[in-house]
């Protein structure tokens, strides 16, 4: 039995036995982290995502799924995909923005002709 | 129980079980969309969604719905990343953005001093000119605070269609999007609408 159980160990109150598939990723140190992918996912959820997944991927899976885990409880209704959301309408914003600019820059470079050539 | 002649849910098909009149996932699980549920089923849980579901006002549940279907289907095509590559994509994309952004305003810059009547020679403007551009370039890229720190990864060729759920994805550090996600936050406040119409 490992003598220190990891978070997810703790919080389900169960022994952490020496290749539990949680203990890489969520250190006894980190209760939270484990228990908001908890809320949201499941244990045995997680557990059989992490299972489908190939070693090397599963840190980065974890850390996916307790970011998005966390804009859940933080956003109930829209999650992560609020986010996105407003992504989007910044890069609607900046594209507009950046249209109007380029037109600008067109109507300063004819003036800026215009005014070379009449310097001439 | 579902009224005679009622067809169960597709959650109630799913789990194999009587169809309550309030059950909770009835009005956002129609029978004849089973896949809608089968997903979000499998990644959160029929239990972790009906949870969900109750703590929300019933206003606010399709939308809800909407979004774990939107997620569970991301997470189902991307199982390491899910949404956060989109999100990180989506990031990077507001970044150039607004680099090509700083770029036309310093050119605005730059031509609005050729045009001032108090420069010098019109010779000595024009070799002024690339120089005054690099100057505001640089200026202007240390002044973008909104920049991802992370753009490193992000050079494969990412298709993303919001409509279609359909994206490939490419994860810089969460984080930094942790990061951004409070700065956009504090800039822009979330806007509550509907995302589905």
């Amino acid at each position: 039995m490992n003598p220190k159980r990891c978070a997810a160990c703790k919080y389900l109150r169960r022994r952490c036995p020496k290749d539990c598939i949680f203990a890489p990723y969520f250190p006894p140190n980190d209760p939270a982290k484990f228990a908001c992918i908890h809320r949201i996912y499941g244990a045995g959820n997680v557990s059989k995502m992490l299972q489908q997944l190939p070693d090397q991927t599963r840190a980065e899976a974890v850390e996916s799924l307790c970011f998005e885990a966390k804009c859940r409880v933080d956003d109930p209704v829209y999650g992560c995909v609020g986010i996105i959301h407003l992504l989007q309408t910044q890069i609607q914003n900046a594209q507009n923005e950046l249209a109007k600019t380029q037109a600008e820059v067109a109507v300063a470079q004819t003036k800026l002709s215009q005014t070379q050539n009449s310097d001439f | 129980m579902a009224g005679p002649g009622s067809s169960p849910c597709a959650s109630c098909k799913l789990l194999r079980r009587r169809c309550a009149k309030d059950c909770i996932f009835a009005p956002y699980f129609p029978p004849d969309d089973p896949h809608k549920f089968a997903i979000v089923h499998k990644v959160f849980g029929a239990s972790n969604v009906s949870k969900m579901l109750q703590e929300l006002p019933v206003h606010q549940r399709a939308d809800a719905v909407n979004s774990l279907v939107f997620e569970a289907n991301a997470r189902v095509r991307d199982p390491v990343y899910g949404c956060v590559g989109a999100i990180s994509y989506l990031q990077n994309q507001v970044s150039q953005l607004q680099m090509q952004l700083a770029v036309a305003q310093a050119e605005i810059l730059c031509i609005q001093m050729q045009n001032e009547p108090t420069l010098q020679s019109h010779h000595h403007v024009l070799e002024l000119d690339q120089d005054h551009k690099a100057l505001l370039l640089q200026n202007n890229n240390n002044n973008i605070n909104n920049c991802s720190n992370n753009n490193n990864n992000n050079n494969n060729n990412l298709g993303y269609a919001m409509s279609s759920g359909q994206f490939n994805s490419n994860f810089a550090s969460p984080s930094s999007i942790m990061q951004m996600q409070m700065q956009m936050q504090m800039q822009d406040p979330l806007k509550q609408e509907s995302l589905w119409t």
